[in-house]
């Protein structure tokens, strides 16, 4: 019990102070550094969001691009083709993704392993193609580009040209989100999410109806990665049928891994170093998709439970020697 | 001392074909409430076969099974622990990774209607009560926070059934609890079994011959899918075809 | 109109071969090692790249197509030593591992052989008439060889010893170590062999499509679904499956644009994934 308290108080302390830091950040880190945090945090929020589904409730889709890619093509096509403003562009942005995921989720639940993987890619090819070739609605490849006028809140207002203020604009939503998953996993729902993972028959025959919460974390899946796919677009102010292609998800998976899957801490580590692996690479490689190739082989071979995973066991051997 | 006048469990021509393969063919049973039934049979007799239609796993090919009077034949597995019968399965198949205690909790926790995504789990004080009085029951308190897969295989096995319990089950099938124990530690099972156990009903798969003359009422032999015979232990000793079949094919 | 369904059967008829030849690798390794590899597609790229390699240095077509399934048959041993043996039970992992590995090989390639889309001419050039259009003779020839590189997988699994020693690993793996058989260099094999067919496809698709690092993506996923719907470890319905999918793609095409002609084919997959999981052809 203690423990417990003493895990959350800790946790709260941890948080607090990172998001301290964040916010201070944008005093002294340039524009550009400003920008590539707050594509940081959107790809943070597509990663949790998918170790919902996978580390979580044991569901490897390599199919979540859908979903970025509806909320990122939602947010655009409202606003720049019927001029809704942004609150409510965003809302759509999660409401229409989970009614996807919905779809999607209904006939793909209804397998699994290999099978579930394949469905959801194809499930995903097919909206990207539709994206690649409705050009009317989408702008294929070349994408569609608009402007978004201020978030408004009440009286508060953020003005998203600016850079602090998108940079502000996504901390606090990603923020929200992160704390939403993480009382989600804790709570009864993500128990049950848990025994599916460890063992769905286990589960049904203890009386889970597993079929229904494997969808229903699909859904919340959906709606996170469509909430992260409308945030991409109004920071970048751009969509692209390139964010349906399945590759996307891959990124996922990736940080996903090789943070840990199966915690939230996890992929947003890993989509933090990831990423910056990638930012610094650039420099002098071409084939960033290189280093990110070789951590997931190294990663998986040698420490499958990601680097939280690592860092778990040097703790346990602490515990274990003292 | 099971009561005559209710029974829980009614099979009534129970078919399952695999197939051109007959795994089971037209049983008829009937459990009486608190009973327990062991159902024994040679190798591929069909045994778990009938578990698995009865608990919904597998489809009938025809047939009937009422449970408490009323039918349930093809329930999926879910609503079937619902309506009070749990499972335990021959192959250990319990929440490896997570800890003896989220294993209790995550059985008893299905007995609640509503999961609720913003509330802290272990704040739950109704489902925290539960849990605490099964680790008692199956003496796991001290054992709470080790991982499964850390148990003893001995240990596993109660575990499983601690599992089922968890879930308040009116009936209980059971597949082989002592499989893989020698018979010292089968007796040690059986021992913590009837502690464990308050007056259900039962439906025993078992092999080790002492465990079911110790615990069972009343016995069903099943060979290639059919019921053999059906008496109480003294009478299936002496039956001459059982011997031949089962028995007899043990001392040969 | 009769020429356009004639030529847009041929074509999806010979897509389909050389797809059957990727398949068939990527189900012998699924369903004798259950492994899901995906760097199947890299694979297949590879196959196109060494047989440019080839080209360049020799001039001739043909002595690719022999050595750069070799080649890359080698590649598939390494794989397979060094990576798939340490993780070949656990299927998540090998799953992500492979994608890795895919990811690795074509940003290799990508910095090797160079981003811009390379052409291979057909060693033949004739083209026979087929109603008023004309038809590369290049093509037929293709679909001919895969067809023989498919009866000739078909003898090594039937009559030959390695092949039963593979059929018996698959059915039932205990049992074929109790009789004595290396299980071990069978599992070696099956990758080694599943590579080179992935190398086949790949140099007889090069002529058709052209040659670039990026080419395997798609052909990836298509071959897991053909995989899938064909059925896991059969691999008659590996072919049959391969070679139907391509003719909707290619006749569909005639008569709605094409990517509407491969969503009917990804949708009819969906469909048959959720009614008969097991695949068309599967048990």
């Amino acid at each position: 019990m203690l423990i417990q308290k003493g895990r959350s108080f800790g946790f709260i302390l941890i948080f607090v102070l990172i998001l301290l830091l964040l916010a201070v950040l944008p005093f002294f880190a340039d524009l550009f550094y400003q920008t590539f945090l707050t594509e940081l945090f959107v790809w943070i929020l597509f990663a949790i969001s998918f170790d919902l589904i996978f580390g979580y409730t044991g569901l490897l889709s390599f199919g979540q691009a859908l979903f970025f890619g509806l909320g990122s093509y939602t947010v655009t096509i409202l606003i720049r083709k019927f001029g809704l403003n942004t609150e409510l562009s965003l809302l759509f942005s999660i409401i229409i993704p989970i009614l996807f995921a919905w779809f999607v989720g209904y006939f793909s639940v209804k397998l699994s392993g290999i099978h579930f993987v394949i469905i959801t890619i194809i499930f995903a090819i097919i909206g990207n193609i539709i994206g690649d070739t409705w050009t009317s609605l989408t702008g294929g490849t070349d994408g569609l580009t608009f402007s978004p006028p201020p978030f408004r809140l009440g009286f508060f207002q953020i003005n998203l040209t600016d850079i602090k203020g998108n940079y502000y604009f996504v901390l606090v939503i990603v923020a929200i989100s992160y704390l939403f998953l993480r009382r989600m996993v804790q709570s009864p729902l993500g128990k049950v999410f848990i025994s599916i993972r460890e063992n769905e028959e286990r589960a049904r025959l203890i009386g889970y109806n597993v079929q229904r919460y494997k969808l229903i974390a699909f859904v919340i899946a959906g709606g996170l990665s469509g909430l992260a796919g409308g945030l991409y677009s109004l920071t970048l102010k751009y969509a692209t049928a390139g964010y349906l292609h399945w590759s996307v998800s891959g990124h996922a998976v990736v940080y996903t891994i090789v943070g840990g899957m199966g915690t939230l801490i996890g992929p947003a580590l890993g989509a933090g170093i990831v990423m910056s692996l990638e930012h610094y690479l650039i420099n002098f490689l071409q084939a960033t998709d290189l280093v990110v190739g070789v951590a997931l082989v190294f990663m998986v071979l040698v420490a499958p439970k990601g680097l939280v995973g690592l860092i778990q066991s040097r703790f346990k051997k602490g515990e274990t020697s003292a | 001392m099971p009561e005559r006048n209710e029974i829980i469990l009614k099979l009534k021509e129970v078919n399952k074909s695999f197939g051109g393969l007959l795994a089971v063919n037209r049983v008829n049973l009937s459990v009486g409430k608190g009973e327990l039934r062991a159902l024994i049979g040679p190798n591929g007799a069909g045994k778990t076969t009938l578990l698995n239609l009865i608990n919904g796993t597998l489809p009938v090919s025809g047939g009937h099974i009422y449970f408490k009077g009323e039918e349930i034949t093809n329930l999926s597995p879910h609503r079937v622990s619902h309506i009070g019968i749990a499972r335990t399965l021959q192959i250990t198949s319990l929440f490896s990774g997570l800890t003896v205690y989220e294993n209790i909790w995550t059985a008893v926790q299905s007995r609640k209607k509503f999961f609720n995504p913003f509330i802290r789990a272990l704040k739950w004080e109704d489902v925290k009560e539960k849990v605490e009085s099964m680790l008692e029951l199956t003496g796991f308190k001290e054992k709470a926070h080790l991982i499964c897969s850390e148990l003893s295989y001995g240990d596993q096995r109660i575990l499983e059934m601690g599992i089922a319990l968890s879930t308040e089950p009116t009936l209980l099938l059971l597949d082989e609890p002592t499989a893989g124990l020698n018979s010292q530690e089968s007796m040690a099972l059986v021992k913590k079994m009837r502690s464990m156990l308050s007056g259900q009903t039962i439906i025993l798969v078992e092999h080790d011959m002492g465990v079911v003359m110790e615990l069972a009422d009343n016995i069903s032999v099943l060979h290639y899918g059919a019921i053999l015979a059906e008496g109480t232990p003294d009478i299936i000793r002496e039956n001459e075809e059982v011997k031949k079949v089962y028995l007899g094919s043990e001392h040969a | 109109m009769i020429s356009n369904l004639a030529i847009a059967i041929l074509n999806g008829v010979v897509w389909g071969l050389i797809m059957a030849l990727i398949a068939l690798g990527l189900n012998m390794i699924f369903g004798l090692l259950h492994i899901i590899n995906m760097a199947h597609g890299a694979l297949y790229m590879l196959g196109a790249v060494v047989a440019w390699y080839f080209i360049e240095l020799t001039g001739s077509f043909w002595i690719a197509l022999i050595i750069a399934p070799i080649c890359v048959g080698a590649i598939g041993l390494i794989i397979e030593r060094g990576l798939i043996r340490t993780i070949e039970d656990k299927p998540i992992i090998t799953i992500i591992c492979t994608f890795g590995l895919m990811l690795v090989v074509q940003q290799l390639v990508l910095m090797i052989f160079g981003g811009s889309p390379r052409r291979i001419t057909p060693p033949i050039a004739y083209r026979f008439p087929i109603f008023d259009l004309q038809y590369p003779l290049m093509r037929i020839m293709i679909a001919l060889i895969s067809m023989g590189l498919m009866i000739g997988l078909w003898i090594f699994l039937k009559k030959t010893k390695y092949g039963l020693w593979m059929r018996a690993v698959v059915q039932d793996r205990e049992m074929a170590v109790g009789l004595g058989i290396p299980v071990n260099k069978v599992y070696m094999w099956t990758f080694v062999l599943g590579s080179a067919l992935a190398a086949f496809s790949g140099v007889l698709a090069a002529p058709i499509v052209s040659v670039e690092f990026m080419m395997g993506r798609e052909v990836l996923i298509m071959a897991f679904i053909i995989v899938i719907v064909g059925g896991m470890g059969n691999l008659e319905g590996s072919v049959l499956a391969a070679i139907m999918i391509s003719l909707i793609q290619g006749v569909g095409a005639l008569f709605v644009p094409p990517s509407v002609a491969t969503i009917f084919a990804l949708a009819f997959m969906i469909i048959v994934l959720l009614i008969r999981p097991q695949g068309l052809f599967g048990e």
